[in-house]
């Protein structure tokens, strides 16, 4: 009878110390995907940024359209985008999240021009456009981001004379980056 | 005697099988993490830059104006201009003016010194596989990404390749 009581013993001493075992990875295992969900965030945010980088100049809200002669790809109404920049705030406000840009969480987009060379970096606004280089369209950082190449174009004048100037541009699309806080 | 030597062995072989069980399953965790780590890089250059690049310089408006000084040509327009000899309204050459522009364009879009992800480029136009500008700058990696773009005017077919290496 004592032989069997301390087997059951042993048994149940065995039993306990592999459940806690068992208890003490999981533990291990929770606390490490709970401690990897802001790097999916960021992740998801980059897969965001990284597939708006490929279409946004062809959205209608950048988008040359026609109206500079014929359907052209890849190619960025800067007129446009200067109007959209000075109504940003309408855009925002389609979300509760006062983070959440119309494009998602963290993302500010910039549009700066390459090619002709020009120097120091100047912010367009009204007052300068367009003898500037950088549009920015959100007012925060941009601590990450994907670009992509783009055609940058508006109407210009010459003697005159209204014609198309398009120029190489870099669109820019920031995303948010969760680990960084 | 026997009895008690039976008993310690059976002991021995208990702890080994529970040694054994943490051994496997702290090599799973280990395979877990070392999985859970490796996260996915992000690629030096992207096939759609190189794609969106090609698309957007054939549509930039250069300096040279037609000869009959009514509107600025497109590269792709300087381009079919440059095949035929023609020459800009302020009688520059077309060909000088596509070669001085698509130099600038590159040199300024893939930025190769110091310890840029690019390490070369290459931009090659024919026309009917007969080469009419090359420009190349940097080294040509086993990594790189590319792309083609073709179109055909007044019986000739131009074709517009485009190398980054990483």
């Amino acid at each position: 009878m004592r032989k069997a009581q301390l087997k059951i013993q042993q048994m149940a001493f065995m039993l306990m110390a592999v459940t806690l075992f068992f208890v003490l990875v999981g533990i291990f295992i929770l606390a490490f995907h709970l401690s990897s969900l802001k790097s999916s965030a960021t992740e998801i945010e980059e897969k965001n940024a990284l597939l708006l980088v490929t279409k946004i100049a062809n959205s209608p809200e950048f988008s040359c359209g026609e109206a500079f002669g014929g359907e052209k790809i890849d190619c960025i109404d800067a007129d446009k985008v200067m109007m959209l920049k000075q109504n940003i705030d309408s855009y925002e406000r389609a979300s509760s999240n006062p983070e959440e840009t119309f494009w998602g969480v963290g993302t500010n987009i910039e549009i700066r021009k390459i090619y002709p060379k020009t120097g120091v970096e100047e912010i367009c606004g009204l007052g300068n456009y367009p003898n500037c280089n950088v549009i920015k369209i959100g007012s925060g950082e941009m601590p990450a981001e994907y670009s992509n190449f783009a055609l940058l174009c508006r109407k210009d004048s010459y003697e005159g004379k209204i014609y198309d100037k398009c120029e190489l541009a870099k669109i820019m699309i920031s995303y948010k980056d969760w680990g960084a806080e | 005697m026997d009895l008690e030597k039976f008993k310690g062995k059976r002991a021995q072989e208990e702890m080994i099988g529970f040694a054994l069980i943490i051994i496997l399953v702290a090599v799973i965790l280990l395979v877990f993490l070392g999985i859970s780590l490796k996260s996915p890089q992000k690629e030096n250059v992207e096939s759609y830059e190189v794609g969106s690049f090609v698309q957007a310089f054939l549509q930039y408006t250069t300096d040279c104006r037609d000869s009959n000084d009514l509107e600025y040509l497109s590269i792709k327009d300087l381009i079919f201009y440059c095949n035929k000899g023609e020459k800009c309204s302020d009688n520059k050459d077309t060909c000088e003016i596509l070669n001085s522009t698509l130099t600038g364009i590159t040199e300024e879009s893939w930025k190769i010194e110091g310890d840029r992800p690019v390490k070369g480029y290459e931009l090659n136009i024919t026309r009917d596989a007969e080469e009419i500008l090359l420009i190349k700058e940097g080294n040509a990696t086993k990594n790189y990404k590319s792309s083609m773009q073709d179109f055909s005017k007044s019986g000739n077919s131009f074709k517009i390749f485009f190398t980054a290496y990483y």
